[in-house]
């Protein structure tokens, strides 16, 4: 893990409770890149949005980590939480389209994404028609590069389970790739 | 491979990292092409930069401020961790039995979320969320009557780069009206605002109703 401090997440978690609250920031500042990349994968690439995503992740981390009850496994929980927001913030988007998202000039739209190659399309396009499960396991491997060790250790799921994810998220990909040929 | 669209379990090994002495070579071949283009789709992702970071403090750790309703602030955003005897969770947990059934949401607010705050000496309070959409503003902040109209009082905080603008306020049960000040200078309604009511100045203010039961109207 790399570490932002000296301290672990538990001293850290422990000295926030008793109310040294400014110490939060080094775990906001240990994981933002880390989960950062992982919510800005889920959620189609766009940078905004997963700035939004972790944002309120955080908040809602600090208003309740008097029930983190294991301080040690502090990254799992709060990647728990990350996670569920990002689920959510998928799930608005679906069902919601803002003004702002309507109104918004072709030239920015194409300058949030990342990655707005065909082929980086294409991939977004295929881990979107990923079942949940799916999409989360393949970014955690792909892109964070985790081992299925360390996947199992933050999901909480068997690592056979996980590779059943993740290689069913490679044929989708594999899929809709070979498509552009 | 006897599915051209897909890797056969041998390539799926082979790019889990696993050692695969018997891997045909054109299946090599193709998982190495694909390892390469998510690599490459996986380098060109950003994560969000350290305004999330300044973001996420100003939203916990308010500014130092001798005021009481500041302090009062500090405890309530602050995590608590409490011990307690067990037969005190067990009266806890029929108080706030009795808490959530007079607690409820209310279908078509749209302010933000509401959950019932402290009930002691009967000064219930529910917490409302306000939000504002302006991407231009250096500061919003919310005055109303429940806060003798202070626009210093209470601060949103900006949601990066979306511009939108969120606070959490206690409010007690009634009849409050308010409005969103920008930048220190400019007062505005709140356009979610179900109800707004002259000012006697020629201006409207937005009104929400709290119930005890949570936000009656917005």
């Amino acid at each position: 893990m790399s570490e932002i401090g000296s301290q672990s997440d538990a001293v850290l978690v422990h000295r926030i409770l008793a109310g040294q609250v400014e110490q939060f920031e080094v775990l906001v500042e240990r994981y933002r890149t880390e989960f950062g990349r992982y919510a800005t994968a889920m959620l189609g690439g766009d940078v905004d949005d997963a700035a939004d995503a972790l944002q309120d992740a955080f908040i809602r981390a600090y208003r309740s980590l008097a029930s983190c009850r294991d301080p040690e496994r502090f990254k799992a929980w709060l990647f728990r939480i990350v996670s569920n927001q990002c689920h959510n913030t998928r799930r608005a988007r679906r069902g919601h389209v803002s003004l702002d998202r309507i109104e918004e000039p072709e030239d920015r739209a194409a300058t949030k994404r990342v990655d707005n190659t065909e082929i980086g399309q294409a991939i977004e396009d295929a881990l979107n028609e990923l079942t949940a499960e799916q999409r989360e396991a393949f970014v955690l491997k792909h892109v964070e590069g985790y081992s299925y060790a360390e996947m199992a250790n933050l999901l909480e799921v068997g690592e056979d389970a996980l590779k059943m994810r993740v290689h069913r998220a490679r044929d989708e990909l594999r899929r809709k790739l070979e498509g552009l040929r | 491979m006897t599915d051209e669209k897909r890797f056969s379990p041998e390539a799926q090994r082979y790019l889990d990292g696993e050692p695969t002495p018997g891997l045909d070579q054109s299946e090599r071949e193709a998982a190495d092409r694909f390892d390469q283009v998510v690599r490459d789709y996986a380098a060109n992702l950003t994560a969000p930069g350290v305004e999330v970071d300044r973001a996420v403090m100003a939203a916990v750790v308010p500014p130092a401020s001798s005021s009481s309703a500041a302090s009062f602030w500090r405890w309530l955003v602050q995590p608590h961790l409490f011990s307690v005897r067990p037969a005190v969770v067990a009266a806890a947990a029929i108080a706030l039995v009795a808490i959530g059934a007079l607690t409820m949401d209310i279908p078509g607010f749209t302010a933000g979320e509401q959950t019932a705050g402290a009930t002691t000496d009967q000064q219930q309070t529910i917490l409302v969320r306000f939000e504002l959409r302006a991407p231009d503003a250096a500061e919003v902040t919310l005055a109303g009557s429940f806060n003798d109209w202070s626009p210093e009082g209470i601060q949103l905080v900006r949601n990066t780069a979306s511009g939108l603008w969120t606070a959490t306020v206690p409010l007690h049960p009634g009849e409050h009206q308010y409005l969103f000040v920008i930048d220190g200078s400019q007062w505005i309604p709140d356009p979610s605002a179900h109800a707004q009511v002259d000012d006697g100045f020629g201006q409207a203010n937005s009104v929400i109703v709290v119930g005890p039961r949570g936000v009656v109207r917005s």
